[in-house]
């Protein structure tokens, strides 16, 4: 069975356990064999472990031992022993990272020694998670030529696990004690063989024999009170266990109402391990989830898991609705969710069966990808495999959705959180649902696999890095929801869709109450109330003040939405539409809620139901939905309870519908805390700075702030980059902002970009195409709007976009230089010195529409400076 | 910063000019160059929230010699009466340039229409015309919609007043929605004056438009209808349109239905396919036809106005040309058809819409057009026949037809 040469390869890597009859029995460890020890209990584990230490640092004067177990240590300290700690409390993500960072840096020492992996199951609750610990660091280890010690206690895992640890491994072996005597039986020992080798052996201190005789054999066997290999559900996992004392509670005690003690702390580990571990929200859902939520998350989950924070935030801010005292009685508004999770275990076990986990990790610590890079990694991605029980879960959740169109959501553990919000950062995918069982499945394979590799995006990554969440344990669960909305023709779509937030910075008028609240209202899919579009514009809604709009005249026709996103059930796919060409097919229910009526030159509200032989151009206004209706009422006081509940600001996601009667239903998709611009006190705005030091002033201010010592400043010369005719080179230079953004002279101190607005929008056409890596170091961010005078153009509140910028203290201000009340220094930002080819020399193409100006080289050694006041609306930079 | 010019200086300054030109007597003179009448009032307005808030608004009626006052009200936070006298009075010129029996007159509410609901709209609309009704009617002053008023407001504001006087009184106020009396045509009616006496003009000065080409600068609501009835009605090409954002530029034609769409959907006209990209500079000097600046004032001046390159300058805005450039244009063989004369299609309809309301019998949209299309060439006739005898150019000789029709009228009327 083996060959001279195999042989010779065999002594040469052959190592000494320092038990010589183990040696004899396994013919020799190898380097790059793990080796998992089965064991009742530790002691025995130690029997092997500390003759295994000694030899190691007898052979090779070094051996580490990874600590991350609450039970006492399984080898005490001596000379050469590194004993390097990892808390497993930090989560799987962050765990696993370390272990390997550890593994890295001290593979030379060879020799490993880990606690009882069993002890990873109480911290992570799932089996699933310690079965993809182990894939991802046996490898590894074997790769880097070791030798590991494992440990697990026989017969806490799951069948499932135990088979997924024993396929990675080298060696495995089962220890117990049968009448006092202990007993070794290898279970794997891999590429070795010998006739004897996989039977129980009697361990004594001199040799250990085969336990070979039929009768003796059986006896061991069968009383070796080996414990079966426990089909999964059977798993006393604390995902497992802690669910089945809460079903055997609810089973004996039906009729009470009375939570015990016992039961309510099972009732918060549930919580934990559905929801995570959070503070504020952890206090949130343990005030409102009931056991039977509870049950029911469990009940629509797919693998294990968390749910994640976009999934927990939309469950939560129902439940307090549904909870609160009210006017409003929002059993009767909220649409029923029959929402269905996938586990964020899923994720890791995603990555470790098609080997993206080392992917993952290297470029988590390296949070930089290129967009090109980016999609190699999608495509490895999208040709990844499930497992066989995963996609029968699939299966049998796209049956119960049959035909109905669904949308695929990241909810990842950090996202939706009072911390973070990673708005926007990770995929959501539409899946129309139409065509077989077979090609639905393959779509919303292709949506899930798309999202988990959104994980990766450079948005992500970026976003990770500059909120130092590098380290932090970020798993990918997902969220399928049903899409809201009537098929009409051969598309489907809800009739209203938007965000709402409990706070409106977008007061453009000192009437409205910024304490009210604000709506972005859209027609259809509400992709286009969260994402900046260019040249269509939501309808924005102050709650206290509804009928106010900065848009008079013609101007409210120009500033509406003229596309609507749907899904098209004839192809199957997400599209784009001109709103006129979906209206002007039938009569779409309740289009007089939605649209005024351009006639004879003016606009006016319809008065009854459209007619078509009437029909003129339909400008989406909103005007009787909002005069006529409930619907801002409704919302205005979800947000208040919402807000009340949570106390902190929310922002929120949400479809609706009218009837035919009028009454209004609401399907709230999502709920989290509002990130705020950092100062929404007054900050002062000098007035006495001389014109020749002004640099540019503006109106309309949202975000406040000061920023001193700017030093540099990347000018886009609006007329210059609308001059540009090709779309690659406008492409390109949204890759220049991209390289300025990261370059060291410019991130080593602060700097300010400008440009034609709207930045980060879709149309290349209305701003620079950057998305939020390319902007993410800048301190301050203006958008230079060439407007007609007098007239507020829709800015980009509300979108991800603003978020971004938000979370990220970078400062935002429309500046129009055409309004007389403003101030633009032209000759500044046009006549000073460039230094893009200085910085980019590759770049010299694009001289002349971009443009690095260093202040302090030009204004004599004096910085720029930003002052924002979003109290009195106005901001000023200057030179000082 | 821009300069800033009271606005009713300039507009004295221009009657000096033309009466010094038509030798008008001192007394004359000095009448026309003030309002005759001014309202100023303070209005209290109940607010949605059961606040009080106090609007202050004018009425001025310049100049009702020939007819009773006729002007549109508007609602502009910045309003001023000195910008309310100043459009008074070109308001007296142009309704006397075009030949039809009204004077001149304005108003206007300093308010911002954006910071309201509907509801108080419609409460600030009638406590106004509470305020000014003894003012108002089919004989003394007839206001009509402007700067971000409606025909709503328009039907809210003839709806009070009948409420005061207790009759119907549809003639009082224009712009009306057609439902209550508002006439067909209003929409394209700035636009559409302007294509007639581009027409005039045309055949005036032997130039046969069909088959050539024009350029709008300003494509708003007045550019959208000339750039279509420019084709329709002259036969013009479009190679040429821009907006606040830029211009596009196609020697070979511009599909004018497509741009509407195009501008309507991206809020500009830039990025429409087949075109090229201009500034909103080089469009002016394109060699057309008839070249439309329908946006911004002052864009023709005395530093471009020699690169201009088109046969026709047609003003559907207001104050394009400066007054340095009116003579080079002049030198330079470019028939400029001013503001007051070109843009006037709006107020006649208005006008026409009056007749109707009197009447009780409504047109259809053809007589308007040929109604309309009879008013402008008769008015263009008269000012070129002034510009041909009194050797001037076309703003010139639009003031001297407008202010001798006003000074003889209130010469008859003995009130100098």
């Amino acid at each position: 069975m083996f060959g001279e040469n195999t042989t010779l390869e065999m002594e040469s890597k052959t190592i000494n356990s320092g038990i010589v009859a183990l040696d004899e029995v396994l013919k020799g460890l190898r380097l790059g064999d793990n080796v998992v020890w089965q064991v009742d209990n530790l002691k025995d584990y130690s029997y092997f472990v500390e003759p295994f230490a000694d030899q190691a640092l007898h052979d090779s004067g070094y051996c580490v031992y990874l600590r991350f177990a609450p039970h006492p240590p399984i080898i005490g300290p001596r000379q050469g022993l590194m004993i390097k700690e990892v808390d497993p409390r930090g989560g799987f993500d962050f765990f696993s990272a370390e272990v390997h960072r550890v593994i890295e840096e001290w593979a030379k020492k060879k020799f490993f020694i880990f606690d009882n992996l069993s002890a990873l199951v109480e911290e992570w609750a799932t089996d699933e998670l310690l079965a993809n610990f182990f894939q991802v660091t046996c490898p590894f280890l074997r790769e880097l030529d070791t030798v590991a010690y494992f440990a697990l206690t026989r017969g806490q895992h799951a069948h499932n696990a135990v088979a997924r640890i024993r396929d990675t491994t080298q060696v495995l072996i089962d220890v117990y004690r049968i009448k006092g005597n202990m007993y070794m039986h290898p279970l794997k020992v891999w590429d070795r063989y010998s006739p004897q080798m996989f039977l129980p052996h009697v361990v004594t201190e001199r040799s250990w024999q085969p336990v070979f005789q039929s009768g003796e054999a059986a006896a061991v066997s069968a009383t070796a009170r080996k414990q079966p290999l426990r089909p999964m559900e059977s798993s006393i996992a604390p995902w497992d266990s802690v669910y089945n004392k809460l079903i055997q509670y609810r089973e004996t005690r039906k009729d009470s109402q009375q939570i015990t003690p016992e039961v309510l702390a099972l009732k918060e580990e549930f919580s934990r391990m559905l929801i995570g571990n959070h503070p504020e929200f952890n206090r949130l859902a343990d005030s409102y989830f009931a056991l039977e939520d509870l049950y029911s998350i469990r009940d629509r989950m797919i693998g294990s898991g968390r749910i994640g924070g976009k999934a927990a935030g939309m469950l939560l801010a129902r439940r307090i609705l549904l909870e609160e005292e009210s006017e409003i009685d929002f059993s009767q508004v909220l649409e029923d969710h029959d929402s269905f999770y996938i586990g964020s275990d899923v994720f890791f076990t995603f990555l470790v069966h098609n080997d993206l986990f080392k992917l993952r990790l290297k470029l988590s610590r390296d949070s930089q990808i290129s967009r090109e890079e980016f999609e190699e990694v999608e495509q490895s991605f999208l040709a990844g495999r499930f497992s066989t029980e995963i996609m029968e879960q699939f299966r049998s959740m796209l049956e119960y959705f049959g035909q109905a169109p669904i949308i695929v959501r990241s909810s990842s553990l950090l996202e939706d959180s009072f911390g973070n919000s990673f708005a926007g950062k990770y995929r959501s995918e539409f899946c129309a649902n139409q065509g077989s069982p077979d090609e639905r499945l393959e779509v919303f394979l292709r949506a899930v696999k798309l999202v988990y590799a959104s994980t990766l995006s450079p948005d992500a990554l970026s976003y990770r890095r500059r909120r130092g969440l590098g380290e932090s344990d970020e798993q990918m669960a997902i969220l399928v929801q049903r899409v809201s909305g009537i098929p009409y023709n051969d598309y489907f779509f809800p009739s209203l869709a938007g965000v709402a937030f409990s706070r409106n910075l977008y007061a453009w008028t000192s009437r409205i109450d910024s304490n009210k609240g604000l709506i972005r209202l859209v027609f259809g899919l509400g992709t286009r109330a969260v994402n900046r579009v260019g040249g269509d514009y939501p309808r924005m809604i102050a709650v206290s003040h509804p009928q106010l709009r900065p848009e008079v005249g013609m101007e409210i026709a120009k500033y509406s939405q003229h596309e609507i996103d749907l899904l098209d059930l004839k192809t199957n796919k997400f599209v784009t539409l001109p709103t006129a060409e979906v209206l002007s097919k039938d009569n779409y229910p309740n289009t007089h809620l939605l649209v005024s009526i351009m006639k004879d030159g003016y606009l006016h509200d319809p008065y009854a139901m459209i007619h078509p032989d009437s029909r003129e151009k339909l400008v989406l206004t909103f005007n009787i939905l909002i005069s006529g209706t409930n619907f801002v009422e409704i919302t205005g006081n979800m947000l208040e309870r919402l807000d009340r509940a949570y106390g902190h600001p929310v922002d929120t996601e949400f479809t609706a519908s009218v009837d035919p009667g009028g009454t209004v239903r609401v399907n709230l998709l999502q709920c989290r805390p509002l990130w705020l611009p950092g100062l929404s006190g007054p900050a002062k705005v000098p007035d006495n700075i001389p014109q020749e030091r002004t640099l540019f002033k503006a109106k309309r201010v949202i975000s406040g702030g000061v920023v001193s010592r700017i030093q540099h400043i990347i000018y886009i010369d609006p007329r210059r980059y609308a001059e540009i005719t090709s779309m690659e080179l406008k492409r390109s230079v949204g890759r220049v902002v991209g390289r300025l953004n990261g370059h060291r002279r410019l991130v080593a101190g602060k700097f300010l970009m400008m440009g034609p607005g709207r930045w980060g929008s879709g149309n290349i056409d209305l701003g620079v195409n950057v998305s939020y890596a390319d902007i993410d170091n800048t301190a301050v961010l203006v958008e230079i709007a060439r407007e007609d005078s007098g007239h507020v153009p829709e800015v980009s509140y509300g979108t991800h976009f603003f978020q971004d910028l938000v979370e990220g203290q970078i400062i935002y201000l429309p500046v129009y230089p055409d309004d007389p009340e403003t101030m633009f220094n032209n000759l500044f930002f046009k006549g000073s010195t460039n230094i893009l080819t200085d910085l980019l020399p590759e770049s010299g193409e694009f001289e002349n529409v971009v443009h690095v100006i260093d202040v302090p080289k030009i204004a004599d050694g004096a910085y720029a400076r930003v002052v924002a006041d979003p109290q009195s609306h106005s901001a000023i930079c200057f030179l000082g | 910063m821009k300069k800033e010019l009271n606005p009713f200086s300039i507009a004295q300054t221009q009657l000096d000019d033309a009466a010094e030109k038509l030798g008008l007597d001192k007394a004359t003179h000095e009448l026309l160059r003030w309002p005759m009448q001014e309202l100023k009032i303070t209005i209290p307005v109940k607010m949605d929230d059961g606040s009080t808030k106090i609007f202050h608004a004018f009425r001025i009626q310049y100049n009702t010699a020939r007819g009773p006052a006729k002007g549109g009200i508007r609602w502009h936070p910045d309003e001023t009466v000195d910008t309310v006298r100043a459009l008074a009075a070109w308001m007296t010129w142009k309704t006397s340039v075009v030949d039809i029996p009204l004077g001149g007159g304005k108003g206007g509410i300093i308010c911002s229409p954006k910071e309201l609901s509907e509801a108080e709209k419609e409460r600030l609309a009638r406590a106004y015309i509470r305020a000014i009704a003894r003012s108002l009617g089919v004989t003394k002053d007839v206001p009509a919609p402007d700067v971000y008023t409606t025909p709503q407001i328009m039907a809210w504001m003839m709806d009070e007043y009948e409420t005061i006087m207790g009759e119907k009184h549809p003639g009082v106020i224009t712009g009306k929605p057609i439902a209550l009396g508002g006439s067909q045509g209003r929409g394209d009616a700035t636009a559409r004056g302007g294509i007639y006496v581009t027409q005039e003009a045309a055949t005036a000065y032997g130039i046969d438009l069909k088959g050539q080409t024009m350029a709008i600068q300003g494509f708003g609501n007045a550019g959208q209808y000339a750039a279509r009835l420019g084709e329709k009605i002259l036969g013009l090409k479009l190679v040429a349109a821009s907006d606040s954002k830029g211009g596009i530029y196609n020697a070979n034609g511009i599909d004018v239905e497509a741009l509407i769409e195009h501008k309507l959907k991206n809020g500009r006209v830039n990025g429409f396919p087949e075109a090229e990209e201009i500034s909103n500079e080089l469009l002016l000097e394109l060699e057309v036809a008839v070249l439309f600046p329908a946006a911004l004032e002052n864009v023709v001046t005395g530093e471009n106005a020699p690169r201009l390159r088109c046969k026709i300058l047609c003003e559907l805005a207001n104050g394009p040309t400066t007054p340095d450039a009116d003579d080079i244009l002049f030198d330079k063989g470019i028939i400029v058809l001013p503001d007051f004369l070109a843009n006037a299609g709006g107020v006649t309809v208005s006008y026409l819409e009056q007749v109707q309301n009197t009447y009780n019998l409504y047109w259809e949209i053809e007589e308007i057009h040929w109604r309309l299309k009879e008013k402008m060439s008769r008015a263009f006739k008269s000012v070129y026949e002034m510009s041909q005898s009194q050797k001037v150019n076309m703003r010139q000789a639009a003031y001297l037809v407008s202010v001798a029709r006003v000074a003889e009228a209130c010469k008859l009327r003995g009130w100098v």
